[in-house]
């Protein structure tokens, strides 16, 4: 049995999420210069980054309040993509058992798809990390995340496009990864399918929106594989 | 207090709700059963469907460069390789 301590496993999640945070800085900076057209200040963004600390629902915020949407709508747009954020907290609640209450707020905060994801899939290789490894992982994505939207916010005017870097498919590439680790064979496959099928039906039907479609898809995914007798 | 200063607080608020409310309905949640079985299988599924809202909302370009990624991740297990991999495809035919 390999222990580490609370500082090791800190850092090694440091380490392992750093091609990540390498993409997050990129959008940061992105996020930096669309804000700066919704004339937003170095000091806004940055609180906004600190307390909110979710980035596709502070660019979709942002993003409304530039296109004249009010202030509810965008609000009610970026709440709706959070949404999913209650399913990944509760999916990992081995991490927060026991933990005193200012570790539970600490490290709920620092949840995010990609340290959360990360985490799972270092424990699907086999290697013993919890609490500390996804805090470890999200202090480093925070931090970056802080500091490039307010550079981004600075130098406004040298920033590149996300996009015609390919940098948009970087999370999609690291996400296929990660699916790619947490694949345990064959009990996997039927709720896999079914979160495929119910996802595409969703989206491509126009019946929701993609982070309704995301919702609906891990759900029914996660139905099937509590309903299948197994074990 | 300006639109932008309701935004943040009001989001903030509501995605730290969000985020704690997950952590404590994980640990009111049955241990055993089909609870836990669907929980243990909710990240899995979570991810898929992810990939598959980004692959469909995008196009062919997409779809080709989602495809090696998976074939580079199916084989490496590597994920700076795979993320590495993606971007190069995806660069490539957007040139």
């Amino acid at each position: 049995m390999n222990t580490s301590t609370p500082s090791q496993e800190f850092w090694s999640a440091v380490k392992d999420i750093s091609p990540l945070a390498l993409g997050v800085a990129i959008y940061g900076l992105a996020f930096g210069l669309l804000a700066a057209q919704a004339a937003m200040s170095e000091l806004q963004i940055g609180v906004m980054g600190t307390i909110v600390f979710a980035g596709a629902s502070q660019i979709l915020a942002v993003e409304r309040l530039v296109a004249g949407a009010g202030a509810m709508t965008a609000v009610v747009a970026a709440i709706a993509i959070n949404l999913r954020m209650l399913l990944v907290t509760a999916s990992i609640r081995d991490v927060y058992k026991d933990r005193p209450w200012w570790q539970l707020i600490i490290g709920a905060h620092m949840t995010t798809d990609e340290n959360w994801a990360l985490m799972l899939s270092a424990r699907a290789k086999g290697r013993s990390v919890g609490y500390w490894y996804l805090v470890g992982g999200g202090a480093c994505l925070f931090v970056t995340w802080v500091v490039s939207t307010v550079c981004g916010v600075m130098f406004a005017n040298a920033i590149p496009d996300p996009k015609a870097l390919g940098m948009d498919f970087a999370f999609t590439a690291a996400f296929i990864a990660i699916a790619r680790s947490l694949w345990r064979g064959k009990p996997d496959l039927l709720p896999w399918l079914v979160s495929i099928g119910t996802v595409a039906i969703a989206l491509l039907s126009g019946m929701l929106d993609s982070s309704w479609s995301l919702i609906l898809g891990g759900c029914m995914g996660a139905l099937i594989a509590g309903l299948l007798p197994h074990e | 207090m300006s639109d932008t200063w309701v935004v943040i607080l009001v989001l903030a608020a509501a995605t730290f709700s969000i985020r704690m409310g997950g952590v404590l309905l994980g640990q009111k949640l049955p241990t055993t059963g089909p609870w836990a079985r669907a929980l243990n299988a909710l990240p899995g599924c979570l991810i898929v469907s992810l990939v598959s809202v980004l692959l469909l909302s995008g196009g062919p370009n997409e779809w080709i460069a989602g495809s090696v990624a998976l074939a580079v991740a199916w084989f490496s297990r590597n994920l700076p390789l795979t993320m590495l991999a993606g971007i190069a495809v995806i660069f490539f035919l957007r040139r």
